[in-house]
């Protein structure tokens, strides 16, 4: 039967060519999560899931820190975040190509406490990297900063 | 009357109360960056090691402030900071996917800088001198960077955790004329986070 040889040849291809297409729909991961200790959550839409070392992060993601909650996480640029207990982080904004270096993030620190160290989307252009806290807003030149909104 | 006053006093204090604080923190070797923090009217520019500024009543003003104080604000999230990316070149002879013996001896850090990591992600780079086409640089500078990762993997490493590309030419590590050798563009950026 060579004609169902081919046939689920091309079930194969076709299925393949799904797999692909489901697979960039989902925008790629911006970060991992590299350690955590106490109580972390990312709320990713609807859902709210304990955060854990190893872990992916996508744009639009909210990190949520518990009382004796902290996280560190690194970004695909290199740049290096931290948050402290009773902190919500929002990723608002992260483009970032590879190829050249040239991306933008945009970080809604709306309380809390974080520590961030600018990889290369700062070094791309002076306006690339900003921090927005509920009532100002930080532009980053590099490289190593701290920011606290208090509850 | 006396109620009045108490509300306003309240008030006053409620007010004045800090709503963001910004500090720039030095670097390992002692230096600093830069940020500016705005408030939409006035902008702050923050270009020293403990350079801080406030924000109350809607407004940034520059302070100042320390270790210490530092410390106290930020202990946990500093705490939580990640091991710093690392970044490793290595070099091959004149069109190969060989390494150089100085470069073998190198590449054998890229395990001591992961052994420190509890999870890690791998990027590899591949890149060429100016002799040659660009598309037989294009694809020997992808062969380099395969050829790394396909030795990092038999050396252990997770191969779902290794990106690689080749930037041909591009982004020499010594600007060149066309179709110079230069020994030092002949490498594989490593990045391990």
């Amino acid at each position: 039967m060579p004609g169902l040889g081919n046939t689920i040849k091309y079930l194969g291809a076709i299925c393949a060519i799904l797999a692909t297409s489901v697979a960039s729909a989902q925008s790629p991961a911006v970060a991992q999560i590299k350690t955590v200790s106490g109580q972390v959550f990312i709320q990713r839409g609807a859902n709210r899931v304990a955060a854990k070392v190893g872990d992916p992060l996508f744009e639009k993601d909210t990190i949520d820190t518990g009382a004796d909650g902290s996280i560190g996480v690194t970004f695909v640029d290199n740049t290096v975040m931290s948050a402290g207990p009773n902190s919500e982080v929002a990723l608002d904004q992260y483009r970032f190509d590879s190829n050249n270096f040239n991306g933008s993030m945009l970080t809604d620190l709306n309380k809390g406490t974080i520590s961030m160290i600018s990889g290369d989307i700062a070094k791309s252009s002076p306006d690339a990297m900003k921090v927005k806290t509920p009532s100002a807003i930080l532009g980053v030149r590099g490289t190593h900063f701290a920011v606290q909104v208090p509850e | 009357m006396r109620r009045y006053l108490l509300l306003i006093l309240i008030f006053a204090a409620g007010c004045a109360q800090r709503q963001a604080y910004f500090v720039v923190l030095p670097n390992a070797d002692g230096s600093s960056g830069a940020i500016t923090v705005s408030d939409g009217q006035n902008s702050v520019l923050l270009d020293k090691p403990y350079a801080a500024s406030e924000e109350k009543r809607g407004a940034v003003t520059a302070t100042t402030s320390d270790s210490q104080q530092v410390q106290q604000i930020f202990g946990s999230a500093l705490a939580a900071q990640p091991i710093l990316p690392s970044h490793f070149r290595l070099y091959f002879f004149r069109d190969t996917e060989t390494l150089t013996p100085e470069s073998v001896v190198e590449y054998k850090k890229v395990f001591e800088d992961i052994k420190r990591r509890s999870v890690y992600q791998v990027e590899v780079i591949g890149y060429t001198d100016t002799l040659g086409t660009q598309q037989h640089n294009q694809e020997l500078s992808l062969k380099r960077a395969d050829a790394i990762r396909d030795r990092l993997v038999h050396d252990g490493l997770s191969a779902t955790s290794i990106s690689v590309a080749g930037r041909g030419e591009l982004d020499s590590a010594v600007p060149t004329a066309a179709q110079v050798s230069e020994p030092r563009n002949r490498r594989v950026e490593i990045t391990v986070r």
